[in-house]
């Protein structure tokens, strides 16, 4: 498989047969397993939020932030549902992660589930562009395998959703076999599901998994792992991203105009080896299909119709 | 709407009546009377009638109290139920309080009547406080209203017009009623379409943005008659064109016309529907899905999105109603018995009948039986047949297998049932080959029509080049051997007997209750029972040592077996688990299969396959199945997987994790027994034993995670140690450092109530209980910190 040839096609939004897909996720599997549940990585590198499958805003959070070859990445989960360009989206960033295996780091997001995507876009977006289920299952097997967290420099704990009362070290997150679809309960469901709210301890989520956390479980965790930050997405923020309880916390978010209309701007977060923390704020762009023309952004149509 | 004839309008009888005037900010009350709705005759100049309210008084019935003409632009407001307010033409607020409402509701229909005949500028609006008491609502019962100019001829400045009054009328019942009703009679769509045909002509780009907007707005009338309008054949391509410009994108254009026009294209009739209302149907069902996913994509609303979903679900039950009727079905699945039928018409018509079935998931759950139960009926099983053993195209038997998983995890015994049905009393057969050859597919459906379904597709699993088809078919085996999905969703099984007939299917009550508790489906009837224990029998006897024949002889395996391998032992972990345990084990344990899961484990395999034994031995362990314990340590599963950790200790991978999983497993299992009765022979005890005695000094370099000291320790009689051991990873041990206090109690052990509190505590909140955590955990958690 020509990787190269695959990121351009990708990146013009334009097919990919099923037999590369495949093989994609086959190669994607093997790389995945050798990573940690909760990754190491180096500064200097840039967090990023949500993706859901906005594509074209993928690829411009790439351009604002130095660029795939330039600068080393953690995307924090969400790449797929809601957006048009789940697979596309997804693909790329696998694409990237075998052709430089060090540069980016995947986090596995609450969409990024069998049942999730069934509900939110991703499923049928494949049905429509392969009239079959199969690719969604592929892709799904590589969801299994995709990392938990990540800590940078040993100071910032980087996770999708935030904290759960079953998680107070690093080490119980090293000891969950991860290759499962998410479950309804339990570390590994909170980690993926749950947010930060002004509240004075453990709540239940009305989001129906995971929990609400206040100030007081984001202060404990830190000093208990000696950590400054711990950085998530997982919430809208329309500025972009959201310091909270003091700045232990921040929300980043990475889709502009998220669902193609809600007005939001978008963000990343880089942190250099002295760790101050940068944003850089994006806005939707027009986007563009595989000749440079403008599009505009939009599912594709079924296939023919019998009877 | 405004046409009433005059000759219907009426006096009104006389309603009892209080008159009130605002003088000084403050309601006179002008006296008591009766008050009528009159029409005054003498008034008639310039072919003008005269519409009064007039009230006199019921003392003195000569006085009149109050004689006000209907006229102008003048707003009677109805508050509450018995109150009319206005303002005149001379400024002057008027109030009549009425004694019952009903004589408030007859002088309202009166102005209503006179608003459509000859006033057509006064309007009634109903004012009532909202339901909190704050505020109010109002809501206008008739007066003028403004409409869109239906020129054929506009420019910019009647559709800004028009889009500004469409905008204004959805925002109250009556006025949006006035205009759907306007825009059905006087087909304001056609009329738009024309408009933005001669706009595109002559280049008039804001025009064709203001029509794109007005377009929009008609869909936020969420009105089916308005939807079905649009998608008619004179329309749509006027539509998707007006909707090809947007106002997002000023500087772009869409490209749906180009689209929709290849439709002879994307139409295609495999058999003749033999219905041009039919056609019709599906086409505006293809239209409007059209719409819903591609053109509106972005804009539409809740509602709208929900009122297109709706219609389309109408649709799609229209056609999936039709094609059961007029032999349609068998015309189609006639194509395949007739070898002079073109291959590709074969294709089209499985390509036809994929979308079907994929309609019919949305339709109601009892049409959906019905229609799937006369797809069987009709020769559904010629196309699979067709599709596995002719066909050569794997993206067609693709389709033919999510056709079937469709249709069995709607109804796993469906196709059984409905075959069984047809089958004309054929012997079921009581002398099946059990030896583990391969039995002939043709045997096989002679038993039964579902075990040759599963041969079918074990056939495909094993021997099928395509990947894709392999991940389908194991869903659809999974779907098929699943014993819960067996009794589910079949509402023929329902019936007020109770589950105790099905425990000989399960292990005991407490797990037949797990299996089948969430569900309806304890209700089984008698003769089902033995239908689905023939079912599992019959598996194990003639598919199982066909599917299972690659792990049972692992002597035939070449270097693409891994994938395969890993596909059978994860259906091993599931039918170990969901089946009943003494069938399923007596085939496990005849086999050669534990023991070669061992063999699996070794390096020469891929790390996925090896971490897929792990994981399904750790499923067999939690059955907590003393003969399987036994077996699983006698075929030396152990040395291996030990080996694998030996591979892995130092790392922090998924092998790693896996393992410690593993181990975590086996030690809160082990303390749970030993905490309960301390049972000495408790499976989990004796692996504890087995696993410290024979690799204690592997075990000793996992240092990060307490779970392997409390094995050890609790082999060395160290005493029950506390639930929950995955909490102490505490930074010492993390870092090593007291590794050589090994098997001595780890200081991270302290740690360890406030895990078990948190666990609780969690359960707890599970139960939706919102009681705050004992306060022991906030205190632990501060006493650790400090």
């Amino acid at each position: 498989m020509k990787l190269d040839e695959t990121i351009a096609l990708l990146k013009q939004g334009r097919h990919v047969p099923e037999e590369t897909v495949y093989k994609l996720c086959q190669q994607s599997q093997e790389l995945l397993m050798y990573e940690a549940n909760v990754t190491r990585v180096d500064t200097p590198v840039t967090i990023c939020g949500d993706i859901h499958g906005q594509l074209h805003d993928l690829l411009t959070l790439f351009e604002e932030s130095g660029g795939i070859e330039k600068s080393r990445y953690i995307f924090l989960g969400d790449f797929v549902d809601r957006g048009f360009y789940s697979l596309e989206s997804f693909l790329l960033l696998l694409c990237y992660k075998l052709r430089y295996p060090d540069r980016i780091t995947m986090i596995r997001g609450n969409h990024e589930t069998r049942q999730i995507t069934k509900v939110y876009g991703f499923y049928d977006e494949i049905v429509r562009k392969y009239g079959n289920s199969n690719v969604w299952r592929y892709c799904c097997e590589v969801f299994d395998y995709l990392a938990l967290g990540a800590i940078i420099n040993e100071s910032i704990f980087c996770v999708h959703g935030g904290l759960s009362p079953d998680v107070t070290t690093i080490n119980q997150i090293r000891a969950i076999d991860r290759k499962q679809e998410v479950p309804h309960e339990g570390a590994m469901c909170d980690l993926l599901w749950s947010d930060p709210d002004d509240v004075e301890t453990w709540s239940l989520s009305p989001r129906g998994a995971g929990f609400l956390f206040g100030k007081n479980e984001v202060d404990q965790f830190l000093h208990k792992n000696k950590f400054d930050l711990i950085a998530r997405a997982h919430q809208l923020v329309m500025e972009g991203y959201k310091e909270m309880f003091g700045g232990g916390l921040v929300t980043v978010w990475s889709a502009p105009n998220y669902c193609y209309r809600c007005g939001n701007v978008a963000a990343v977060l880089t942190v250099d080896d002295q760790m101050d923390r940068n944003y850089t704020i994006f806005e939707a762009v027009p986007a563009q299909d595989d000749v440079g023309n403008a599009i505009i952004p939009t599912k594709k149509p079924q296939m023919d119709y019998f009877l | 709407m405004n046409g009433n004839p005059r000759d219907e309008l009426q006096e009104t009888e006389p309603k009892r009546v209080k008159v009130y005037v605002l003088e000084d900010n403050e309601w006179r009350d002008t006296g008591t009377g009766f008050c009528v709705g009159h029409l005054d005759g003498a008034c008639v100049k310039n072919g003008e009638n005269g519409a009064f309210l007039v009230v006199t008084d019921e003392e003195l019935p000569d006085n009149v109290l109050l004689k006000s003409k209907l006229e102008g632009n003048i707003e009677y407001q109805r508050q509450e139920e018995t109150l009319i307010v206005w303002k005149d033409l001379t400024c002057r607020d008027i109030a009549l309080s009425f004694e019952e409402s009903t004589g408030c509701d007859a002088l309202c229909d009166f102005i209503v009547k006179i608003q459509k005949s000859v006033e057509m500028n006064i309007s009634l609006v109903a004012v009532r406080s909202n339901d909190d008491g704050m505020g109010s609502v109002h809501e206008i019962i008739t007066g003028p209203v403004n409409l869109p100019s239906n020129d054929k001829d506009q420019d910019d400045k009647t559709l800004l017009e028009a889009l500004r009054i469409l905008n204004e009328n959805t925002a109250f019942e009556f006025l949006r009623k006035e205009t759907v009703e306007f825009v059905l009679a006087v087909g304001y769509v056609s009329t738009l379409v024309h408009v933005f045909q001669k706009a595109e002509q002559n280049h008039k780009h804001r025009s064709l943005i203001l029509l794109s907007s007005i377009v929009k707005t008609l869909f936020l009338y969420n009105q089916r008659q308005i939807l079905e309008e649009m998608v008619t054949s004179e329309n749509i391509i006027g539509v998707a064109g007006i909707l090809e410009y947007d106002l997002e994108y000023p500087d772009r254009k869409a490209n749906h016309r180009e689209y929709l026009q290849r439709s002879g294209f994307h139409f295609k009739e495999v058999v003749p529907l033999k219905s041009e209302e039919m056609k019709n149907i599906i086409k505006k069902a293809f239209r409007l899905q059209f719409l819903k996913d591609v053109v509106l994509v972005r804009f539409l609303d809740d509602h709208t999105f929900n009122l297109i979903s709706d219609v389309i679900l109408d649709f799609q039950a229209c056609i999936i109603d039709f094609i059961q009727r007029d032999s349609f079905l068998t015309r189609l699945f006639a194509l395949y018995t007739d070898t002079s039928v073109p291959l590709e018409s074969k294709r089209d018509g499985i390509r036809m009948l994929h979308q079907c079935v994929q309609i019919a998931q949305n339709i109601d759950s009892l049409d959906k039986s019905k229609f799937f139960r006369t797809l069987v009926r009709s020769g559904f099983f010629d196309v699979i047949e067709y599709a596995f053993n002719v066909e050569t195209d794997s993206g067609v038997r693709i389709l033919a297998t999510d056709m079937v998983i469709t249709i069995i995890e709607h109804d796993v015994f469906l196709i059984n049932s409905v075959n069984n049905e047809c089958a004309n009393n054929r012997d079921a057969g009581s002398d099946q080959n059990p030896s583990g050859q391969m039995v002939s597919l043709e045997r096989a459906t002679s038993v039964s029509s579902d075990v040759s379904l599963l041969m079918i597709l074990s056939k495909i699993l094993l021997t099928d080049k395509s990947l894709g088809l392999k991940e389908q078919v194991v869903q659809a085996l999974n779907t098929l051997l699943h014993p819960e999905g067996c009794m589910e969703g079949n509402t023929a099984y329902q019936d007020e007997q109770n589950g105790d007939l099905v425990l000989g299917f399960c292990n005991d009550a407490k797990e037949f209750k797990e299996h089948f508790g969430a569900n309806n489906s304890q209700d089984q009837t008698l003769q089902d029972i033995p239908q689905i224990l023939d079912y599992f029998t019959k598996f194990y006897e003639v598919v199982a040592p066909f599917l299972f024949k690659p792990l049972m002889d692992l002597t035939v395996l070449n270097e693409t077996s891994d994938v395969l391998l890993q596909h059978l032992i994860k259906l091993i972990a599931f039918i170990t688990t969901e089946h009943d345990r003494v069938i399923s084990q007596k085939f496990i344990l005849s086999s050669q299969i534990l023991s070669n899961l061992a063999t699996l484990l070794r390096p020469t395999h891929t790390l996925q396959l090896r971490l897929t034994v792990v994981r399904c031995i750790k499923s067999i362990l939690l059955l907590d199945d003393e003969i399987y314990q036994q077996e699983l340590m006698a075929q030396g599963v152990y040395r291996p997987l030990m080996g694998l950790l030996e591979e892995n200790i130092n790392e922090d991978n998924l092998a790693n994790s896996c393992l410690l999983d593993f181990f975590h497993l086996v030690s809160t299992h082990c303390s749970r027994a030993l905490e309960m009765d301390r049972n000495e022979k408790s499976g989990f005890v004796l692996l504890n034993r087995h696993l410290v005695d024979h690799y204690e000094s592997i075990l000793q370099q996992v240092n990060y995670v307490p779970t392997i000291s409390n094995m050890i320790n609790m082999r060395n009689g160290g005493g029950v140690v506390v639930f929950g051991d995955m909490c102490g990873g505490s930074e010492e041990a993390l870092d090593g450092k007291i590794s050589s206090l090994l098997p001595h109690v780890d200081p991270g052990f302290n740690d360890d109530n406030d895990s078990e509190k948190s666990v609780t505590f969690k359960r707890a909140m599970d139960k939706l209980s919102a009681v705050p955590p004992p306060i022991s955990i906030k205190e632990d958690v501060l006493k650790e910190e400090g």
